[in-house]
């Protein structure tokens, strides 16, 4: 009974899940669980499944097979307006943001407030819309246009619209690519001071080294569309696979260098002419 | 042997092309089902009336010039086209039927849909395809908002209520030009110009113009957010979408007003002898 309580909440469980586009297979049976208030990192090389990955973990893909629970309850076959119930408790950060360029950035934190509260008191609206900003570093710019920001002061926006209905989960998907080392580490702190302030569990895809372990609880690596790696930094870093070791060191392939390597790139732009 | 490969090959593609077909022919109707009942409950909201109104200034209003100019210019150059014939039969006075029932029957209707299909949906696909390949579609579901409902149901219940209201506006101006160049230009009597033009059209061929309205706008809504909803990577997926879209919804307002055309036809020659006996 004692050893129950003791074990760590799993909050998000994957199951055998199977996932591919045409004839190319993206995730290849992957069962995963995420524990609660913990900040778990995703890497792996571009086109990998990550971003697929955590897009089931808020159905906005469903798996061909397997199951998605959430809380103990499966999500992945449920009708999008149940669904999106289940949403509200989740954020999502995207890749460029996704901010609604339509909209100045005080309306784009609002939207999802707005969608879902009946707004009766207009004032703690605002003052919500400010927190939320303030949390991320973005007091006044509530009137802005997304055209007009940066793409780590996008990416800030998005963050505080994502946490505006303070979710129990947190996505991010690649939060720094794009961002100079100074306004990477920015996000790597917003990110631990949400984990620090409300407790969120997170979930980033990256393929910042410098920024996993920084953040990381745990780290998972996926490769060819199966979990590749899965431990503490420690673990990762003496890992004794070599394609774990290639990842966080950065190391090119091989082929790629032998192709690099090979003769026939010396033709003249003056060869063309002729 | 190479032969047989050869024909197997073209059976797949075959295959494919109707696996393909039928699995975008499915998709559509799926989407436009949910568009439907999307905005029927949007109807119902009226949290959500700030969105439509919104959308019904860009697609309505921000319209009336170019339907209105075109009805003009549709007006007169029947009235140019049609004066020499009519004066060879010596029949000249009965142009006003001839431009009237032309415009609110046919022209009128046609031509403000094809112009509403380059200019609003144009524009809705190409917002919302840029929305899309900008992953801002996917942020209103992550939120827990559906997109259709939010993104769709404002756009589509606009179109389906202005279509009409703008084909009057395109009659309108129709007449008037038409109007114009017979009477004071090519010099018409006026009274027999509107007395043949009311005794030839009906409430019926007008009214049948503008139902034809609802149909237009609704292919137009339906045809521009699927293709905005559904369009490739990149600024070039966005441009075909926006070709697609124009494209499409020209074809089905021709085979839509075709097939209106018959229905009506045959309602007319059933029933309007009945209002003889009201």
């Amino acid at each position: 009974m004692e050893n129950k309580t003791s074990k760590p909440e799993e909050i998000i469980v994957l199951k055998n899940i199977n996932k591919s586009f045409g004839s190319n297979v993206v995730l290849d049976d992957i069962s995963l669980s995420f524990e609660k208030g913990k900040t778990t990192v995703i890497i792996g090389p571009s086109g990998c499944g990550k971003t697929v990955l955590i897009k089931h973990i808020i159905v906005l893909l469903r798996p061909d097979s397997g199951r998605v629970y959430f809380h103990n309850i499966r999500i992945d076959n449920m009708q999008e307006k149940q669904l999106d119930a289940i949403r509200t408790r989740m954020g999502f950060l995207f890749q460029g943001g996704a901010l609604f360029d339509s909209m100045n950035v005080y309306e784009n934190i609002v939207f999802p407030v707005r969608q879902h509260v009946k707004i009766k008191n207009r004032e703690k609206l605002h003052d919500l819309a400010r927190t939320k900003l303030a949390m991320v570093g973005m007091e006044g710019f509530a009137d802005a246009f997304p055209a007009k920001l940066s793409g780590g002061q996008k990416k800030r926006v998005a963050l505080a619209r994502a946490i505006a209905l303070s979710p129990e989960v947190i996505l991010y998907d690649e939060p720094t690519t794009g961002l100079d080392p100074i306004r990477s580490d920015v996000i790597n702190e917003l990110i631990l001071k949400l984990k620090r302030e409300l407790g969120v569990t997170s979930i980033v895809v990256t393929h910042d080294m410098t920024s996993a372990y920084k953040i990381a609880d745990r780290i998972i690596m996926l490769h060819d569309g199966k979990v590749a790696a899965d431990g503490n930094a420690d673990y990762i870093r003496n890992h004794s696979s070599p394609v774990v070791q290639q990842f966080i060191n950065g190391q090119a392939d091989e082929d790629d260098l032998r192709a690099l390597r090979a003769p026939g790139s010396d033709i003249k732009i003056s060869d063309i002419e002729q | 042997m190479s032969n047989g490969n050869g024909n197997s090959s073209l059976l797949a593609k075959f295959g494919a092309s109707v696996i393909e077909t039928i699995y975008h022919s499915g998709r559509f109707a799926r989407f436009q089902w949910a568009a439907i009942t999307a905005s029927c409950s949007v109807c119902l909201k009226p949290a959500m009336y700030p969105l439509i109104l919104n959308q019904m200034l860009a697609i309505g209003v921000r319209s009336v010039p170019v339907v209105a100019i075109t009805g003009a210019f549709v007006g007169m150059v029947l009235a140019i086209q049609a004066y020499d014939q009519l004066a060879g039969l010596g029949i000249e006075e009965h142009l006003g039927v001839l431009i009237n029932l032309s415009v609110v029957k046919e022209l009128g209707p046609v031509l403000a849909a094809v112009m509403l299909a380059g200019r609003v949906g144009g524009a809705l696909t190409a917002e919302l395809g840029t929305m899309n390949v900008t992953e801002q579609i996917l942020a209103v579901q992550s939120m827990g908002t559906n997109p259709i409902r939010y993104l769709v149901a404002p756009r589509w219940i606009a179109c389906l209520f202005l279509t009409p209201v703008l084909i009057i506006y395109g009659d309108f101006l129709g007449m008037l030009g038409g109007y114009l160049i017979s009477v004071p230009y090519l010099g018409i009597n006026n009274a027999a110009y509107w007395n043949f033009s009311a005794s030839g059209v009906e409430f019926w061929d007008i009214s049948i113009g503008i139902v034809k309205g609802f149909f237009f706008g609704v292919a137009i809504a339906g045809v521009s957010c699927y293709k905005g909803f559904h369009c490739k990577q990149g600024a070039q997926g966005v441009g075909e979408a926006c070709t697609e879209a124009f494209v499409g919804s020209f074809i089905i307002i021709l085979a839509i007003d075709f097939v209106l055309v018959v229905v009506s036809k045959a309602v007319y020659s059933s029933l309007w002898p009945l209002r003889m006996l009201l």
